[in-house]
Formats: C-alpha cells, sequence, structure tokens
C-alpha cells in the first residue's frame, strides 16, 4: 500500500471527511510532510472506491458547490489495521536491530 | 471579472482534458478543492500544477483506449465460448446425419437440417458481439 493511500485512509478512520478535510488532514498526520494535490486525490479516491475500501457517506452543497463525504467501509477498515500492524511489526524489528548494533545508543 | 471566477474558468479548462465519465463524476468536487487549496488572490494555475492535472488526463484517455481495444467485456467472451460449442455441436449433428445417411435413413435430413440451423445461428452469433462492440466504442 503506498503511503498517500495509506494517510488517506486513516484521514477516514475516525470519520466521514470531504476531499478537501482529507488533504489538510493528510497534511496533519504527516506532520505536513505529505501534501496531496487534487488529482492524486480523486485518482486515489476513485480506486479505492472500484476496490470497496471506501464508499461515499453523503453529498452536501455549500457556497453552491458539490461536497462529497467519503466513509471507510468495513473491507477499508480491516485493510487499514491489517497495513498498520505490518507497519508497526516491521519498524519494531528496525529498532530492535539498531540497538543490538549499538546504532541508537546515542538516542 | 474577479480573481477566483476567473481562476475557476481556468481550472476548468485543465479538467476539460479528462475522460467524460471521470468528469461526470468528479469535476465539481476536483474543482472545489483545487479551489480551496488555491492561494488568496490566486489566479492562475501554477505550470506545475497545471502539467500534473493534464498528462494525467491524458494518461488516463490513453489507459481507457487499451482497456477498451484489448480488454473484452464479459459477454463476448462468453459468447465466443458458445460458438465454439455450437460448431462442436453441429458436427456431431452431421456426424450423426452421415451415419443415418449411409443406412439410408430418411430421418438424416433431419440432423442435416438441425446441424444447418446451428452452423448458421453460430455465425450470427460472432457477427452480433463485433457490432455491439463498435457500437460501444
Amino acid at each position: 500500500m503506498q503511503e498517500a493511500t495509506f494517510l488517506i485512509l486513516t484521514a477516514l478512520a475516525a470519520g466521514s471527511q470531504h476531499g478537501y478535510g482529507i488533504i489538510t488532514d493528510v497534511q496533519q498526520i504527516s506532520e505536513r510532510r505529505v501534501r496531496l494535490r487534487a488529482r492524486t486525490l480523486y485518482t486515489a479516491l476513485e480506486r479505492l472506491r472500484t476496490d470497496g475500501l471506501i464508499e461515499v457517506d453523503r453529498e452536501e452543497i455549500v457556497e453552491s458547490r458539490l461536497r462529497r463525504y467519503y466513509r471507510l467501509t468495513p473491507t477499508g477498515a480491516e485493510r487499514l489495521a491489517e497495513e498498520a500492524d505490518r507497519m508497526r511489526s516491521n519498524a519494531h524489528v528496525a529498532m530492535s536491530r539498531l540497538e543490538m548494533s549499538g546504532g541508537l545508543a546515542t538516542t | 471579472m474577479s480573481d477566483s471566477t476567473q481562476l475557476e474558468r481556468r481550472y476548468q479548462r485543465l479538467l476539460a482534458f479528462y475522460p467524460k465519465a471521470f468528469r461526470r463524476e468528479h469535476e465539481q468536487e476536483m474543482l472545489a478543492v483545487l479551489i480551496a487549496g488555491a492561494a488568496e488572490g490566486q489566479r492562475r494555475p501554477s505550470p506545475e500544477e497545471a502539467i500534473d492535472l493534464v498528462s494525467n488526463a491524458i494518461l488516463m484517455r490513453l489507459w481507457q483506449t487499451f482497456t477498451k481495444l484489448f480488454v473484452r467485456p464479459y459477454e463476448v467472451r462468453h459468447r465466443r465460448l458458445l460458438w465454439g460449442f455450437r460448431i462442436v455441436f453441429g458436427l456431431v449433428l452431421l456426424g450423426v446425419a452421415m451415419f443415418a445417411l449411409s443406412y439410408g435413413s430418411w430421418w438424416a435430413l433431419w440432423f442435416l437440417a438441425g446441424a444447418a440451423a446451428d452452423f448458421v445461428s453460430a455465425t450470427a452469433s460472432t457477427r452480433s458481439p463485433k457490432a455491439s462492440l463498435r457500437r460501444d466504442a
């Protein structure tokens, strides 16, 4: 799973959000490291929707513009949990090996 | 014309490169996100943004053409399969007819007629999916 995809799913994990909300949230989650472009977001959302990981929650018209809210599907939540689990175990191995070699002695 | 409507028009022009189906689904949303992400008083999309949008749109169109040309819909493959079965079935009927004819039985004609009807419908079924593909294109 690409980082952008992981971050988008994470942004939707706590509740539904609309497009721009996802972008600002992803920025926050990644500590300003990842700034999604509109096209990256929408191609990702389109793919995630056809894969059944997210779905449209509701639509609103704000200042005469369509605002579509997305949410995770149960499958999407499952996939995100699996991915987070995998990342945690990888990170754990990385840290313990660094400790073993003394690479983390200074921190 | 205010800055924001000018910006909106320019974004719209870039989004026009996307395939119709994608636009129908996402154009309004994407426009809202692009404008929300723009700086105060910004009048035109940045060059990188413009290139990013247009190249993505072109790739999407190319991909669509590719799948349309090389990925056959399920119905077509199914009909093709059916066509194979029809030919085999027709040959079996023909064989039975020949066998019956060799005994001089008049009912062999029924099998011959059946085989002929089967072959005709088999060729018709292979012609129609191509026609429907052309309609879709």
